[in-house]
């Protein structure tokens, strides 16, 4: 069995999790996602344990990645139909170096190790070892991104929702502004353009990590998408749900006018 | 060699008896954590996932937002709601940068069940919390 794989070659949701495969099979269908690798759960425990060998696979595998990157858990049972893990798990972007690596791969172990997720685990009744798989990618510096509804969440309608601000998407994740909001029907057409207070956009640092900056005042309820963007990003989930199914939730990003899938899950919040 | 330092678990009066067979055994479980300054490593009430031993740095313990004790390499903690599956009975923060060795609940139990020594060992020490409760009351 191999430990390591390219994403298109991450298939068994065992060994790699589901947010690998997923990406995998986006891969397959030809979506455009940021270059990466699926790092298996043993090989993952194996480099949160200090092992040599384990850690020199790792690094060989991502050499040919462009640096900085971002490294994802995959857990085997998260984002499953039963239990969200958002939140529990970790994610680190922006890691520039091997060094920087070894030790988001043992903060990512930890995470699902740790007092909450072992908590969260008793709660929804998933009380078993953890096996943590880790997605890494080469981290764009996108212009804007955020968060996509294939359907919307709330009244279940079947439109577009979009959630969208500068910078990294985690900012629009994470809550820390008040995003963009679209909603734009199935055919196209941009039914809502609401724009938020993006006082920050959270940008990558160099020497790893991330910051975030301020946003220039006029940039803060300028509207971050337009309607070319929309309608890519309409046919994006059209294309995600040909290959997925229904009712997706979608993180994307826009760098130098290309739109990149980074994450595709069901919706597992209310309405779906 | 992966896991902890033999040097450090040899400092855990928990781990002191062990032969170095077994000391290098029980080693190969354990796995690097670090803490910064001030962060919160364990909270009173909470479930507990891993024990921990100090390689270097300090930790407060406090309970019900009370300082009671710090602890400094060679010491450990977190055992307690590893071996009755109960909530953490004290919250433990960095007081400097704290480095740890971990063990999770899945091999502390194995562990112990499998090392009469650490067994031992570890209900002299909670005997020794007992009496300082008892004490205290």
């Amino acid at each position: 069995m191999k430990d390591v794989v390219p994403l298109v070659k991450a298939r068994d949701e065992a060994i790699f999790g589901s947010k690998a495969v997923g990406l995998g099979e986006a891969s397959r269908e030809g979506l455009s996602l940021p270059p990466g690798v699926a790092l298996s759960g043993s090989i993952v425990e194996a480099v949160a344990s200090g092992e040599q060998r384990a850690i020199d696979k790792v690094m060989k595998a991502v050499r040919s990645l462009e640096r900085p990157l971002a490294v994802r858990s995959s857990a085997v049972d998260e984002d499953g139909a039963q239990a969200s893990f958002a939140g529990q798990h970790l994610t680190l972007l922006n890691v520039a170096s091997d060094a920087g690596l070894t030790s988001a791969l043992r903060e990512i172990w930890w995470s699902a190790n740790s007092d909450s997720a072992i908590t969260y685990r008793q709660r929804v009744g998933l009380f078993t070892r953890p096996s943590v798989a880790v997605v890494i990618q080469s981290l764009l510096d996108p212009q804007v991104a955020g968060v996509m509804f294939t359907r919307n969440p709330i009244s279940g309608v079947d439109e577009r929702v979009i959630e969208a601000s500068w910078g990294l998407g985690e900012a629009v994740v994470a809550g820390q502004v008040i995003p963009d909001h679209f909603r734009v029907s199935r055919s196209g057409d941009v039914l809502e353009r609401t724009a938020g207070a993006k006082t920050i956009a959270i940008r990558t640092l160099p020497e790893g990590g991330t910051v975030e900056e301020k946003v220039a005042p006029e940039l803060v309820e300028r509207l971050c998408l337009d309607d070319d963007q929309l309608d890519e990003l309409n046919r994006l989930a059209d294309r995600c749900e040909e290959v997925y199914g229904p009712a997706r939730d979608i993180e994307w990003a826009f760098r130098a006018g290309k739109l990149y899938l980074l994450q595709c899950r069901a919706v597992t919040r209310a309405g779906s | 060699m992966a896991g902890a330092p033999l040097e450090v678990l040899k400092r855990v009066p928990l781990l002191a008896d062990l032969d170095r067979r077994e000391l290098q055994q029980v080693a190969k479980l354990f796995k690097e954590r670090s803490f910064p300054p001030g962060e919160t490593v364990m909270k009173e009430g909470l479930g507990g996932a891993a024990f921990f031993v100090i390689e270097s740095g300090e930790a407060i313990v406090s309970i019900g937002g009370n300082e009671r004790r710090r602890l400094g390499p060679g010491d450990y903690f977190g055992e307690i709601a590893l071996i009755d599956e109960g909530a953490r009975t004290a919250t433990v923060t960095a007081a400097t940068e704290l480095a740890c060795y971990g063990l999770t609940l899945w091999e502390f139990g194995p562990v112990v069940r499998e090392n009469g020594e650490i067994g031992w060992k570890l209900l002299q020490a909670l005997a020794a919390k007992f009496r300082d409760v008892a004490q205290d009351a």
